[in-house]
């Protein structure tokens, strides 16, 4: 694949990074910045319910109008936002610890260890994530933190993937034998030799599990799966607003949208990062 | 003999592997949903208002109270003959309800599989062949779209704009917007990289010779392109049917389709064990063949792979 | 804030008038409906409730499919009294004790079979020693005998008075004996209604052929329905689309359609009520400090509530019935209380009590609609931390029933008789979970009184000093009623919603039911 970059970009934009990337991280950042300051800038509480105010259209009031209860559209968004950030970026982070720590433990007590933990992470991996996330979710109950724990036991295993791959590709090369040779342990050689290789791979894996980790976790909430009914969530948004779809068409499009933005922001940035840490993998990653 | 022999071993390994999948995604399955707090009885008693002796009566005809392995050996044994049981909840054979369930979903999954795969390579072989612009883009925004568009955000989208708005299109039982959604999105999963593998063919040496001949666009796809774009295509499918499966799930609820994955939420909502042992049973074995049909297809066609 | 104003205008509850053995109406055919000839043919798509079993006399709870093939010996009509169905006739000695059927002729089973009284006694004696629990329990704990006098006449004798067996009765199906699964569970019901019971998906449809040799004459004219028993299908746009041609919708949904001009909005003539009950089987502090739990109560707006939940078609109610029924006393309305939210003696209440709300977290369990949000909302704002469970049907019945939480908020549909309202708060009650397992016995003493009483008036009073225990106790909390919303598409002729969610009765349904320009 093509590795030219752009570079008529302008000195402001570092060497690689594309205008589309840079405006991802604008988009990513901006909705970052917004649930953090969530408390400080949403107009009204976003439970608080204006009973004889129901579906109202956007208005200098309630910028984005009113839902089906009566509550500011604008105000849910932003603190869907920490929601929806918090649960699927702890998603990646869970399935992170969870597929790098289990590969490389596994791979570090030897031969059998890594036979039996992979094929338990291919059986994981057999199951779609949504299938495997309803079902954990249903077995521990509904909420933020078990969607969190679902989603990181379904995506733990592409980390665990990476993680055997480099190992595997690192453990042929010359200083790894000749480190062995000297007597370096299983162990030893992992940790000096291999974990600093890893990091890339890991994050790039990382980067582009993030949008999907939002998506499952939007798919969850709208199926009624996600944390508690008052607590907003963009999913739930969607599920809740989609009764009115026709009266407030506004109520359904602000939480789709916002979905939509984090998410390709996401999955921009996740492909730059892709590019710029593992050019030359980054076509077979795609098709991991 | 030697060398049927050798070339016979990936296949076994594969079925082999194939088996083994499946049992272990069973085991998980029934361990998993015995987690879950509260059993089908529970849920008889608070409805049907059973006493507490007949609850103890009931969970011994069902053999709720016996231990967890001997429940999954005893029930293994059952569905290897056929027969899955009875809903707990309904009190129907399993198989009758996943027998009515089964046509939609396989209806559904067969139009959207095929819509998407067509699209992934109609677009992939024609953005290649004639170099366009659009089609490239076009190429990336499937790509994009599959990523970052949840369906259900689209499903949603869709109703809104085809129904609400135009009028058009009838809301439930219809497959037609959810078919298109399915397809464009698993289209997307696997258009960028069927593209990029069409794009290392298409500068390979025998396909320049044949533009340098002077060969029409549309024969140098049909001659040159499609006999790699196939194999690639089969390599990735597996792709496309994990997206499928939860696809479809999240399509029926919203459309209302009564299939498979409607069957495996309520089950799932009403503790119905069977039912949910059965369907995701179903769903995991019809994976796992797909995925080794494929992957033997694949060995098939592209003698690389048989090393 | 302007203040709500509700209109009670157009709200009837209906007159729960009694199941007292006087009213021997006789069965007239379609009175209403002569006008027009109807059309013969076509497929009715009905979307209410759900069907959780084809085992009739095991079905709890709402009841609105299984009509359509089960038929029983009365049938509430639209003013909520028990006419005679599938009995000509019925009556009641004078000490109450003995109720003497009389069956109609020439009703025969879908198998062919012509139902006899012999048959009817199977189906009584099916549901008192095979059903336990249920409706009918209580009834049935009653009968001392039940027999088949003639080939048409069945006597039942009871132990003692029960006001409430001929509504009951309204509910207890009379199948053919040879129905498979007869012994254990139903499989394949075999009834008298207008319709076979065909082919059942569960939790996806039943599709139910019309019965050829119905007993009514010339009935039904459709020649199939097709009930849609999906959960959350929207049926909003499947409506306006022409997928389904009667629906239940949620009130602020039928407020929507109402302005679609192919669609019409009717409501079933008697009203759910919704209510606010605490842990009443295991109370932890400090809710099971009367005070607390009466201070909840004012923090409650039961105006604005009842406006959202029932989309401004309901009435404030603090009973378990509303004005117009029988069993609804005004001057106890008038006298509420809590007929407005006050926050101030709520929060005196709490001070009193020596409660502080803000170090207190409510356990609060619903199902997951929007309206116990409202009340959620509501209980904040007095400083409370809640911690809000909504579950699905079975998660919050499942919850609910560990008795490990302190508040919900809940609604509960038409039902035949009073009685039956009554019982879930009994100790001993069908599913008291929602109620949260009221245990009183003085209470229970009551209702029994009321249930064996055979005048009226007193009936009356006794039911009335029993829910003023609960009233007192704050057990339950009524917040107001509202009915049923039932969307019907423009070209189905001849129905109308009934008294219960029943949609083949005495004197209306889908046997007298027709589609115009379809066929």
């Amino acid at each position: 694949m093509s590795l030219a970059l752009p570079s008529e970009v302008g000195g402001a934009v570092r060497r690689g990074l594309s205008p589309r990337t840079v405006i991802a991280a604008l988009v990513l950042a901006a909705i970052i910045a917004l649930a953090l300051a969530a408390p400080l800038i949403t107009p009204f509480d976003p439970l608080d319910q204006d009973l004889l105010a129901l579906n109202q259209p956007p208005g200098a009031e309630h910028w984005l109008g009113t839902d089906h209860m009566g509550r500011d559209v604008f105000s849910r968004l932003v603190m869907g936002a920490r929601t929806t950030l918090v649960v699927g970026f702890g998603g990646a982070l869970v399935a992170f610890i969870l597929g790098a720590g289990l590969g490389l433990v596994a791979l570090s007590f030897g031969r059998a260890a890594e036979t039996a933990m992979f094929a338990l992470i291919d059986l994981v991996r057999a199951m779609p994530d949504v299938l495997l996330a309803l079902l954990l979710i249903v077995a521990l109950g509904a909420g933020a933190q078990p969607v969190m724990i679902a989603l990181g036991i379904a995506f733990a295993p592409f980390f665990a993937y990476v993680a055997r791959a480099t190992f595997h590709r690192e453990a042929v090369k010359d200083y790894v034998t000749a480190a062995r040779l000297f007597g370096g342990g299983r162990l030893h050689v992992l940790r000096l030799h291999i974990a600093p290789n890893l990091v890339g791979g890991l994050i790039t894996q990382a980067a582009i599990l993030l949008p999907r980790c939002v998506v499952t976790e939007s798919v969850l909430s709208f199926l009624g799966l996600g944390s508690s009914p008052d607590q907003p969530t963009w999913g739930r948004m969607v599920a809740d607003a989609s009764h009115y779809i026709e009266t407030s068409p506004h109520a359904i499009l602000a939480p789709v949208l916002a979905i939509v933005a984090l998410t390709l922001s996401l999955s921009m940035i996740g492909d730059a990062v892709r590019r710029r840490l593992d050019p030359l993998r980054a076509a077979d990653e795609a098709a991991l | 003999m030697k060398t049927v022999l050798h070339r016979l071993s990936p296949f076994a390994i594969a079925l082999a592997r194939m088996l083994v999948q499946a049992t272990g995604i069973v085991v998980v399955v029934f361990l998993l949903a015995r987690l879950v707090p509260g059993d089908a009885v529970d849920v008889k008693g608070l409805e049907g208002d059973l006493t507490a002796a007949q609850q103890v009566a009931l969970r011994h005809e069902l053999g709720l109270d016996r231990s967890v392995p001997e429940q999954l050996v005893a029930w293994s044994w059952r569905a290897l003959k056929g027969d899955f049981g009875d809903s707990i909840r309904f009190g129907r054979p399993v198989s009758g309800m996943l027998g009515t369930a089964l046509p939609t979903t396989l209806l559904f999954a067969a139009l959207s599989f095929a819509l998407g795969l067509g699209l992934a390579l109609a677009l992939a072989v024609g953005a290649v062949t004639t170099g366009n612009r659009v089609l490239r883009e076009l190429v990336n925004l499937f790509s994009v779209w599959s990523i970052a568009l949840p369906t259900f955000c689209v499903g949603v989208i869709g109703i809104l704009v085809f129904s609400v708005w135009l009028g058009w299109l009838p809301v439930l039982g219809s497959m037609n917007l959810p078919v298109i959604i399915i397809g464009i999105d698993s289209a997307g999963v696997i258009v960028k990289p069927l593209h990029e593998e069409l794009r290392e063919a298409a500068t390979s040496a025998h396909v320049r010779t044949a533009r340098a001949k002077g060969l029409a666009p549309w024969r140098i796809a049909l001659r040159h392109l499609l006999p790699t774009a196939v194999p690639v295509m089969l390599a990735l499918s597996g792709l496309v049917l994990t997206s499928l499966v939860a696809g479809t799930l999240t399509m029926e609820v919203l459309f209302g389709l009564p299939g498979v994955g409607s069957l495996l939420l309520n089950a799932i909502h009403g503790r119905d064990y069977p039912v949910i042992q059965a369907a995701i049973l179903v769903i995991a074995v019809a994976l796992v063949v797909i995925n080794a049909a494929t992957d033997l297809l694949h060995r098939l066609i592209d003698p690389r792979m048989t090393s | 804030m302007t203040s709500l104003s509700l209109s009670r205008r157009t709200f009837l509850a209906g007159t729960a008038a009694v199941g007292l053995a006087g009213g021997l109406v006789p069965f007239q055919p379609r009175s209403a409906l002569a006008a027009a000839d109807p059309t013969r043919g076509g497929v009715l798509r009905y979307a209410t409730l759900g069907l959780d079993t084809a085992d009739p006399h095991r079905h709890t709870g709402s009841i609105a499919v299984q009509q359509i093939y089960a038929e029983a010996l009365t049938s509430i009509g639209d003013d909520g009294a028990a006419a005679p169905f599938l009995a000509e006739s019925f009556a009641v000695s004078p000490d109450g004790k003995t109720y003497t059927f009389t069956l109609r002729e020439g009703v025969t089973f879908h198998n062919g079979d012509v139902m006899g009284a012999d048959d009817v006694v199977a189906n009584i004696i099916r549901v008192k020693d095979k059903v336990k629990g249920g409706w009918l329990a209580s009834a049935m704990k009653l009968v001392e005998t039940v027999t088949a006098q003639d080939a048409r006449t069945v006597v039942i004798a009871m132990h003692e008075p029960y006001a409430p067996l001929v509504n009951l009765m309204s509910e207890l199906w009379i199948l053919s004996p040879k129905s498979p699964g007869w012994d254990d569970t139903i499989t394949t019901p075999i009834g008298t209604g207008p319709f076979t019971f065909g082919t059942w998906q569960p939790k996806v449809k039943l599709t139910a052929p019309a019965s050829p040799a119905y007993w009514r004459g010339g009935m039904p004219y459709l020649s199939a329905i097709e009930a849609d028993l999906r959960d959350g299908a929207d049926r909003q746009l499947a409506l306006r689309a022409g997928e389904i041609d009667i629906a239940s919708v949620p009130a602020d949904i039928a407020k929507q359609l109402a302005k679609d001009p192919n669609l019409r909005v009717s409501q079933l003539k008697d009203a759910g009520w919704y209510f606010v009950a605490f842990n009443n089987r295991k109370p932890r502090p400090p809710f099971n400090d009367v005070r607390v739990r009466q201070a909840l109560a004012y923090a409650i707006d039961k105006a604005a509530f009842i406006n959202f939940a029932s989309a401004g078609t309901g009435v404030v109610s603090n009973q378990m019935v509303g004005p117009g029924n029988l069993y609804f006393d005004d001057a106890l309305f008038k006298a509420d209380p809590h007929a407005k939210a006050d926050l101030g003696k709520a929060k005196a209440l709490l001070k009193e009590a020596g409660v502080d709300p803000s170090k207190e977290t409510i356990e609060f369990v619903s199902w997951q609609e929007s309206y116990p949000q409202v009340v959620v909302q509501m209980v904040r704002k007095l400083g409370f931390n809640v911690n809000h469970v909504a579950l699905d049907d079975i998660g919050t019945q499942k919850r609910l029933g560990q008795y490990d939480w302190d508040m919900n908020c809940m609604s509960s549909g038409p039902r035949a008789d009073i009685f039956l309202r009554y019982v879930r708060l009994m100790s001993d009650g069908p599913n008291p979970v929602l109620w949260g397992g009221i245990q009183d016995s003085a209470f229970d003493a009551l209702v029994k009184k009321a249930v064996a009483e055979t005048d009226l008036a007193t009936r009356r009073q006794h039911y009335l000093d029993a829910w003023k225990m609960v009233m007192d106790n704050y057990y339950v909390v009524a917040l107001g009623m509202d009915a049923d919303q039932i969307v019907i598409r423009k070209g189905v002729e001849g129905y109308e919603p009934g008294f219960t969610w029943s949609p083949n009765r005495v004197d209306g349904g889908v046997a007298q039911t027709w589609l115009a320009g379809r066929s």
